[in-house]
């Protein structure tokens, strides 16, 4: 459907200068408004005078014509708004997501079908093409909104959504959960990294070399045992190991991201260490036990995740 | 019309604690005046309790990455800021203003059902304590003021908060109900006989169409407020996805309820408006039928607009397409009014008592709020700003720029009548000031954050550009609303201490509660002025210049 707003082919742009359509027709009734309101008000103050104002009951003839002109204007714009949705939200009958995040408290988890990459909170994605999302909840209602990139919709337990997100150049965006979802909704922030395309193909090559394979030291060995024997296993899936539970973050390549804990804190030994010795210190809330290991324990650990590039 | 009984003559012969004396009659009273000062005192309670709420969250995100309370207090806390402001302060404010006044507007001597507005009221109450006593009972709800499922299962929500909520808003909206069952009958069978429909008094009209929606609206409320309070209890699984339920289904009962809701506390604040407005223009309202008409078209697309909440929610197109449509043509009606309210000043003379200097901020603050109201009814750009602090700004512009000050303007133009004392206007100025500046300070600057990416019901926000500066200076806009809300209350502490000096009639308005004494008899009226127009007190004081006779 053609319109004026036919010439943005980039959602974000579209929904922008539908923005700036209203904000101006907004701005201009809200100036008649205030400025009739005051130049009356200074006008026809009394004067302590005692005759009295012209007992006069309105006229039929202003409301109308008002009354047309703010349907005229309300036509305008459910037009422009009809048109919008449609081209917006246009998903195939039998979409094919190339990406689907699934919202837990309070994390996002991500899976590429069509590549087979598992990840969670960091997401990537490729410049300069329009991506569809598949998305839903594991839990209560979350909601994906990175504004810079495309709209927001909710995820819904028991229902899958659809949507298209675009980025036109590479860099990090920043998002959060849009949607009250407990406790810890004001961390549940996102960070997509958008990358030329070349670039994303050597990404998406690396996060599907499993990691595991190649021992690094006997640090690194003992945290590798410890997680399997403390039972992280349980909530954690690292692949390449039999282990492939989803109730907590998928952790392969842990050691690459930048930030964890849905983007709170930069992904370092001492912010892992904190973490790890007691969740409920860093992140009040959040379903991650204390698991009461002793410091060579924990040290174990870190190091073993630190080390999963 | 044997089908009624003639309560006023019935009333009388009870042995009833309306004619003892003392405190004591307040409690058992089925007085209206007595009730709706009630339901005034009850209001004004919890309104310093939901302010000293929204206190504590703008002292929270006054700097990023603040600690003044936990995570799971914040929760609770703006959970309860907005449970107690919509069903706690401004639902018994205006149902008090119109149990208070309906009566004495149309001539009569008391409500329709005086017992059934004493429960009304205490169900209200009651309500209202069982909500907060969940502070006591292991925590207060924290799923927000919607509580949307599955958040507000028991599994996600395991303290008692969601049961004390459930439980309070269905006893408070018994107590609403009723209230509107109320306003219905009084209206229709005990307005004076010369008083035909169309010569009702605009505040009678919005308050009579009001009923209707409330009658309409809070059955669906309390049905899901009942199968949620099943869920927990009892395990039914309506609104639980893993077992068969569904999530969706709550939005759409909660908001079913809610979109009206919103039209509930706005329509009784049009009616103060339209008369104040006239009375210090000393005209007539510009266009009562459209005014009246108006209103009646918003309760009916007040129901057809509720999906206008869950344009993120992922509805089909054509759904949201429909509700977009039927949400761009409420404003409509509504902006009619705004210029109905205008008009009545133009040529007049305007006398700026402190009634009118709420009514011009209403004006102002009203338009506003409307206006980015309607950019949410432009699907595509709720699809951005939904669920952030831009729709906060837009909600309070709504709620305070136009419930709240709606109630301002009626309780400085009231109160002489209520309690027979003026207002100090000094003290008046300082609260309309500093609240004035204050409000349009914390809120305004809240769209601009809301723009700028910030979620709403957030504990807290990461330093990104400009986040912190606009919140900290929206707290300290809170800080200047906190002290006029204080003068507002010294106002009413030292004016109470005062002795009567209010006339029967001390603004010249011509509606028929100014031709009681002031404050009014216990017995309303021993006789009504006959009445052939709009405004009978007008008539009788300017015999010269009647208006126009309309039976």
């Amino acid at each position: 459907m053609g319109n004026i707003l036919s010439v943005y082919t980039n959602d974000v742009d579209r929904i922008n200068e539908l923005f700036r359509y209203f904000l101006v027709v907004a701005a201009i009734i809200f100036l008649l408004v205030v400025g009739y309101t005051f130049y009356y008000v200074f006008k026809y103050q009394s004067k302590k005078q005692l005759e009295l104002p012209n007992q006069e009951e309105g006229s039929d003839r202003i409301e109308i014509i008002l009354a047309t002109i703010a349907t005229v204007i309300t036509a305008v714009f459910v037009y422009l708004t009809i048109t919008s949705i449609n081209t917006i939200q246009k998903i195939p009958e039998h979409p094919k997501p190339f990406l689907e995040i699934t919202g837990h408290q309070w994390w996002w988890e991500a899976k590429y079908p069509q590549s087979g990459v598992i990840t969670a909170n960091q997401i990537y994605i490729p410049t300069g093409k329009k991506i569809l999302l598949k998305l839903t909840s594991a839990d209560v209602v979350h909601d994906w909104w990175v504004y810079k990139l495309g709209r927001k919709i909710d995820m819904i337990p028991g229902r899958y959504n659809y949507m298209y997100m675009y980025a036109d150049k590479p860099g990090e965006y920043l998002g959060a959960c849009s949607e009250f979802c407990g406790v810890e909704h004001a961390r549940m922030r996102i960070r997509v990294i958008a990358l030329k395309p070349k670039d994303f193909k050597v990404w998406q090559k690396h996060q599907l070399q499993p990691v595991v394979s190649k021992p690094k030291d006997a640090l690194f060995e003992k945290g590798k045992e410890l997680f399997e024997e403390k039972t992280c296993t349980n909530c954690h899936a690292i692949n390449g190991t039999p282990h492939k539970e989803d109730i907590g973050p998928n952790l392969t390549h842990f050691g690459s991201r930048k930030r964890f804990l849905s983007d709170m804190l930069v992904n370092n030994k001492t912010n892992l260490t904190a973490w790890i010795t007691n969740p409920q210190n860093v992140k009040s809330g959040a379903k991650m036990p204390n698991f009461i290991l002793s410091k060579s324990e924990i040290k174990a650990l870190v190091t073993y995740l630190h080390n999963l590039k | 019309m044997s089908f009624f009984i003639d309560i006023t003559e019935e009333n009388d012969q009870l042995p009833t604690l309306k004619t003892g004396r003392g405190k004591l009659a307040w409690l058992a009273s089925v007085d209206h005046k007595q009730l709706g000062i009630m339901y005034l005192w009850l209001a004004l309670f919890f309104f310093v309790v939901g302010g000293l709420e929204a206190m504590v969250i703008r002292a929270q995100l006054a700097l990023p990455e603040n600690h003044v309370v936990s995570p799971e207090t914040y929760n609770q806390i703006f959970t309860m800021h907005g449970t107690t402001m919509i069903f706690l302060v401004l639902m018994p404010a205006f149902i008090g203003l119109g149990t208070y006044l309906i009566p004495l507007m149309i001539g009569a001597n008391e409500m329709a059902f005086p017992r059934l507005n004493a429960f009304s009221f205490w169900m209200t109450a009651l309500g209202g304590f069982l909500l907060y006593f969940s502070f006591f009972a292991g925590g207060a709800p924290d799923a927000g003021w919607f509580n949307y499922a599955p958040l507000s299962e028991h599994n996600y929500s395991s303290t008692q908060g969601v049961d004390y909520y459930l439980i309070g808003l269905i006893l408070t909206g018994i107590g609403s109900i009723g209230a509107a069952l109320n306003f219905v009958t009084t209206v229709l069978t005990l307005k004076s006989p010369d008083i035909k429909l169309n010569m009702l008094p605009l505040f009678v009209w919005m308050i009579f169409i009001n009923a209707f929606l409330i009658l309409a609206a809070f059955p669906l409320l309390n049905a899901g407020l009942f199968m949620l309070l099943i869920d927990r209890q009892m395990d039914a699984h309506f609104f639980l996805p893993s077992t068969g339920g569904s999530a969706v289904l709550w939005q759409h009962f909660f908001w079913a309820f809610g979109h009206p809701e919103v039209y509930i506390l706005a329509l009784p604040a049009f009616g103060i408006i339209s008369e104040v407005v006239p009375v210090f223009s000393r005209k007539p309202i510009f266009g009562y039928k459209f005014v009246a008409a108006s209103s009646v078209a918003i309760a009916l697309l007040a129901y057809s607009v509720w999906a206008h909440h869950m344009f993120a929610v992922g509805l089909s197109n054509a759904v949201n397409s429909f509700f977009a449509i039927s949400s761009m043509l409420i404003g409509i009606p509504t902006g009619l009014k705004v210029i109905n309210w205008i008009g009545t000043m133009y040529k007049g003379q305007i006398r700026l008592t402190l009634s009118m200097f709420f009514v011009i901020a209403f004006l102002i603050d009203f338009t506003l709020g409307g206006l980015s109201g309607v950019s949410f009814a432009i699907v595509p750009i709720d699809w951005q700003l939904t669920d952030t602090y831009y729709l906060v700004a837009h909600l309070h512009f709504v709620f305070l720029g136009g419930s709240l000050y709606g109630i301002f303007a009626g309780i400085y133009y009231w109160f002489p009548k209520m309690s027979g004392r003026f207002l100090s206007t000094k003290l008046g100025k300082w609260h309309f000031w500093l609240f004035t500046i204050g409000f349009n300070l914390t809120f305004f600057l809240q769209h601009i954050l809301g723009i700028l990416g910030m979620p709403r019901r957030v504990f807290t926000y990461p330093n990104l550009p400009y986040w912190k500066v606009l919140n900290f200076f929206s707290s300290l806009g809170a800080v200047l609303m906190f002290f006029g809300m204080a003068a507002f209350f010294w106002n009413i502490y030292v004016t109470l201490k005062k002795p009567r000096t209010a006339t029967a009639n001390p603004w010249d308005a011509w509606t028929l509660e100014w031709a009681t004494p002031s404050p009014p008899t216990l017995k309303n009226f021993d006789e009504i002025p006959r009445i052939h127009s709009r405004r009978p007190l007008w008539d009788l004081n300017h015999p010269d210049n009647p208006d126009k006779k309309l039976n």
